[in-house]
């Protein structure tokens, strides 16, 4: 480079900034307000992914068996649908377990007594399934079993819940990818007519001399304060709103699944920074570059 | 040291700036480019510092042929070229006295170098006062006083003017015109597009006139006195 030091090329943006004020102040609100709305398309995508997710992870086959096995049998049943393709976990309810469970549920102790000694319940397996999509043929297999009586799985409902989360993801990834194409738009636009505003002054520097690189430092590095500042502000406002929006979920609709990774959180605030710098920095380098032809 | 050859400039719009012109100056020559509005003048001028370029023929200074240059080489150029323009060209959102530190900023000289030579070159052309206003707060000739401080900053090989007495009264017009002058002793070699009759008969130099895109006169000494 021709010039010597970091710091003019600091100080030139920095003045810049400064004596275009209204102009920086109007390209930071640009950078906070698309940044902004890209964040929360973020968090929407997360959040669908996770509801999709817990909805389906919420899946269980009830498989009721018959009433004559033994315990040994019970066990070797319950090996044989583990080894099953698909299957995540199985677990064992006996028919005393049950019986205890409802009794603690019912909140009286006497119901065996009530009934005449005689336990209603079968044994059961419960199946959750690596998938909700594989739950359809984990049931069919388990029904083919020796010692299965009947197998529920929410028949009917599971295909309208597969297609439910299917869309929920796809829409969440296209609001992403819609806000971040209008966010990229907007700031690239916004920069733009920032630098074209001063294509008059870049013209000058070339005409006294100054080289290309010379010239297009400081508008990169004003542009990728801008960005920087820009983000800043949106990270604010969108972590802010999205821990309070999280402390009202889990307060109150408490049944909602919410996505409250505290890395994630951060990683996404980092990642609008990147964004912000990355976009003001390549925005204003390519602007200039078309003025430097003189 | 200039010389250029069979220069023809006919811009995008059709107008036929320059129809052909040859032309020669020497290292420390002190020439006058006169003729009427829209001769050509400014064009010339302008492709001496390649801010146009030719449409046919060649421009070259010190052995370069500015026609052929790269994007990158021009800098390299114009750095040795200091320029009065007839619309000062400053930058509006710099000070008088950043606006001709920039000159030396490009150069690559120390903050101390440029801030002694700033200060210097403003004393010199009286703007010694004005330092921290911006261009807008200017009147036309003190505007014109900084374009002037800043192309002659870097004690360029060339210095090339258009009408750089143009805004300025008499006295200040003279002192700008003692400043070429003195510039040009010292090995400058000058071109000034001008007007201002009185100043060109009073130099006693080199006289060449441009009309219609054509050099109709060149002389040493005086202009003749039409149309000037």
């Amino acid at each position: 480079m021709a010039f010597n030091s970091a710091g003019y090329i600091l100080s030139q943006a920095l003045v810049s900034l400064r004596r275009n004020i209204w102009l920086s102040i109007a390209s930071i609100l640009t950078v906070m307000t698309s940044l902004t709305l890209l964040g929360c398309a973020i968090f929407f995508l997360a959040n669908t992914s996770y509801i999709a997710q817990t909805f389906e992870s919420q899946v269980e086959i009830a498989v009721f068996l018959n009433e004559d096995l033994e315990k040994g049998q019970l066990e070797e049943l319950q090996g044989r649908v583990k080894q099953l393709e698909g299957v995540a976990t199985v677990t064992l309810t006996t028919k005393e377990q049950a019986i205890t469970e409802f009794q603690g549920s019912m909140g009286t102790g006497t119901l065996l007594e009530d009934l005449g000694g005689i336990n209603p319940f079968p044994d059961k397996l419960t199946i959750t399934a690596t998938d909700a999509r594989l739950v359809e043929g984990i049931a069919s297999r388990v029904t083919g079993i020796s010692g299965v009586n009947k197998v529920r799985y929410g028949q009917g409902i599971l295909e309208k819940l597969i297609m439910f989360t299917h869309w929920l993801r796809w829409i969440g990834i296209g609001v992403v990818a819609a806000f971040s194409f209008a966010s990229l738009l907007l700031i690239s636009l916004n920069i733009k007519t920032n630098v074209n505003s001063r294509e008059k002054e870049i013209q000058i520097m070339r005409l006294v001399g100054a080289s290309n690189t010379f010239i297009r430092w400081p508008f990169l590095i004003e542009g990728l304060l801008i960005g920087l500042l820009g983000a800043l502000l949106a990270i604010a406002v969108v972590g802010i709103g999205y821990t309070w929006l999280l402390q009202y979920i889990i307060t109150t609709l408490t049944f909602m699944p919410v996505v409250a990774n505290q890395q994630f959180i951060i990683n996404v605030l980092l990642l609008m920074i990147l964004s912000g710098i990355t976009m003001g920095a390549l925005a204003s380098a390519f602007s200039v570059r078309k003025f430097l032809n003189i | 040291m200039i010389k250029v050859k069979n220069v023809s400039k006919i811009y995008p719009n059709g107008a036929r700036a320059l129809l052909n012109i040859n032309l020669e100056i020497a290292k420390g020559e002190f020439v006058f480019l006169v003729g009427p509005s829209g001769a050509g003048k400014s064009t010339l001028i302008k492709l001496l510092y390649r801010e146009e370029t030719a449409t046919r023929g060649q421009v070259i200074i010190n052995n370069t042929n500015l026609m052929r240059l790269k994007s990158r080489q021009i800098p390299m150029v114009r750095r040795n070229i200091g320029v009065i323009f007839q619309d000062f060209k400053l930058l509006p959102n710099k000070t008088v006295f950043e606006n001709i530190a920039f000159a030396q900023q490009v150069l690559g000289k120390s903050k101390k170098e440029i801030k002694e030579n700033t200060l210097s070159i403003m004393e010199l052309v009286g703007l010694a006062g004005k330092r921290g206003s911006f261009p807008s707060e200017l009147s036309g000739g003190e505007q014109q006083r900084v374009c002037v401080a800043r192309a002659l900053i870097n004690r360029p090989n060339l210095l090339i003017a258009d009408e750089p007495t143009g805004n300025l009264d008499l006295e200040t017009a003279w002192g700008i015109m003692e400043l070429l002058d003195q510039v040009n002793k010292y090995g400058t070699t000058v071109i000034m597009a001008t007007h201002a009759l009185h100043i060109v008969e009073k130099m006693k130099k080199r006289v060449i006139r441009v009309e219609a895109g054509k050099i109709t006169e060149d002389s040493m000494g005086r202009a003749s006195t039409s149309g000037i």
